[in-house]
């Protein structure tokens, strides 16, 4: 499988998820709508992929443990 | 200058109160009756908060007859954007299903501006939960599509709509908005007022709903950049409440306006904007060189928008998860609000994680290829204001792409917006300041230098008076 039906394949199935937890809300419409956003996220993803990332590169978001007294 | 106190920056305004030639009761009574009188023709008020405006300015000027003056806010009105928690009065967040939301406390910034003397007269219109659905047109707010003071056909720019439309129609002399990605920038530059938007973290955002909760800021829209680090002084600084805080206060210094900058221009920037705005912003950056060297420069090669894009997909999913769950994005006002979360809920933990690891890179990227200049200069936004009936990513297709928003929110690096002139149609366009994390100054200084030279924020929309 090339990597285009890939991660076609993969939002396809996203969108299954979708369609089955929240296909109540939603109209035919709106679902195709949803679909269309799905590959959007799935093309994002793509272009995250495409950039190597080291072992050691680790997400940039700030955290702190917390303490409630000294130690 | 005109002699009365509309559209006085709040520098002047302060040295009138200071004097006593402005009263800060009347003053507030001033601005309160353009707001109920003047605020509901560009759906840019949610709730003109008269009682507690009152209170707080007879407080004002008792303690001013005692000689206790507090500083440059004493006595100024303002308003914020309607998702910063003021205690009793509703906070809608924009949205119909939290139109009757009441919270028992302050906001961080309403406690900071409170204690500077500044005066809460408007709690302003928004794009409904501050465009996190994925609104694509500016009919997405339950108090209806905010107009633009320079041309009521058109639409402020959002999110922070009515802070945008209350400054330039003088509604208030200042009013606080917040920016996840371009909400504080983009109705600055639609409006023609000055916009800042802090560094990440400078300022606490306890009390101010939740997007995403690694881009969101909050920060000012004013007439001027000077006025900008008024503001931004006034609601610095740490707080325990917000961890993301910085420990450091902050301090607004004024230089001189003779000082030489060495100012970037991102490569290519501006050929996707709307031709007058590329005209305009070229035009500004001749004005920048008499100030400033100006040198083109490049960002390494990396996909900026996916990373920030997917980071506020997976942060805004998970803030508003109970909502989706609920269905209530169902009852929001604009029809792609209803679907618009749905996607986002299937994004990966590893998808976003992954943005996570990237913005790091991002983050070196930007601050190396950065590193010769004192700030970045673009336009603020690539259009000028789009028409209030239509999807405004179907006016000017092109210019849809947004590096700067994009690097600038997702490295949390702060930025100023202030106008830069008008097309054919007398629509306001901008030219942004974007520098390093931390110094705001830089930028504000920059922007004043920038004001110094020009007379863009000197001109006022046609105002019918009450």
């Amino acid at each position: 499988m090339d990597e285009k039906k890939a991660y076609r394949s993969v939002s396809e199935n996203l969108f299954k998820v979708i369609e089955n937890q929240y296909g109540y809300w939603l109209t035919v419409e709106e679902l195709e709508e949803v679909k269309k956003s799905v590959q959007n996220i799935a093309e994002a993803s793509e272009a995250l992929r495409a950039v190597k990332l080291g072992n050691w590169d680790e997400p940039f978001s700030v955290f702190k443990p917390m303490r409630r007294r000294r130690v | 200058m005109r002699s009365d106190p509309l559209f006085m920056p709040v520098r002047e305004l302060s040295r009138h109160i200071k004097s006593g030639r402005v009263s800060p009761v009347e003053l507030t009574e001033l601005y309160l009756r353009r707001l109920e009188k003047i605020g509901p023709n560009y759906n840019s008020v949610v709730t003109v908060t008269r009682r507690r405006a009152l209170r707080q300015a007879r407080r004002a000027e008792k303690e001013m007859e005692a000689g206790n003056y507090r500083g440059l806010l004493h006595g100024i009105p303002y308003g914020v954007k309607d998702l910063i928690a003021t205690k009793g009065i509703p906070t809608s967040w924009g949205a119909a299903p939290f139109k009757d939301q009441v919270f028992d406390y302050d906001a961080a910034v309403v406690k900071k501006l409170d204690q500077a003397g500044a005066i809460l007269c408007a709690k302003l219109a928004m794009i409904e939960l501050a465009g996190g659905m994925g609104y694509r047109q500016p009919f997405a707010s339950f108090t209806g599509p905010p107009r633009n003071p320079w041309s009521p056909d058109t639409w402020t720019g959002g999110s922070s709509s009515g802070s945008g439309a209350a400054v330039a129609a003088g509604l208030v002399p200042f009013a606080l908005g917040s920016e996840t990605w371009g909400s504080i920038l983009s109705p600055s530059s639609s409006c023609g007022v000055a916009g800042l938007r802090p560094t990440y973290g400078r300022v606490s955002r306890h009390g101010a709903m939740a997007l995403c909760w690694t881009l969101d800021k909050l920060g000012p829209l004013c007439q001027t950049a000077d006025d900008c680090g008024l503001v931004l002084e006034a609601i610095a600084g740490p707080d325990p409440e917000d961890p993301t805080a910085t420990d450091e206060t902050w301090t607004y210094k004024p230089r001189s306006t003779k000082k030489r900058y060495k100012v970037g221009v991102l490569k290519g920037v501006a050929d996707d904007a709307q031709d007058e705005v590329r005209q305009n912003f070229e035009e500004a950056l001749n004005v920048v060189r008499r100030f400033a060297s100006v040198e083109e420069f490049e960002f390494p090669d990396l996909p900026y928008e996916a990373i920030t894009r997917t980071i506020l997909n997976a942060e805004a999913a998970s803030a508003f998860d109970e909502f989706v769950e609920a269905g209530l994005s169902h009852r929001l006002t604009a029809p792609e609000d209803h679907w618009g979360p749905y996607a986002r809920t299937t994004l990966l933990a590893t998808d976003y994680l992954r943005a996570m690891r990237l913005r790091g890179k991002m983050a070196k990227a930007v601050a190396e290829a950065m590193e010769p200049y004192d700030a970045v200069a673009a336009p603020t936004a690539k259009k000028a204001a789009t028409p209030i009936d239509q999807e405004f990513r179907k006016v000017a297709p092109g210019a849809t792409k947004d590096v700067m928003g994009a690097v600038g929110n997702g490295c949390g690096l702060p930025s100023i917006g202030v106008p830069d002139g008008f097309t054919r149609a007398d629509l306001p366009t901008g030219i942004q300041f974007m520098g390093y994390p931390y110094d705001e100054n830089a930028i504000i200084n920059m922007a004043r230098a920038y004001q110094s030279l020009t007379d863009w924020h000197r001109r006022h929309p046609d105002i019918p008076e009450p």
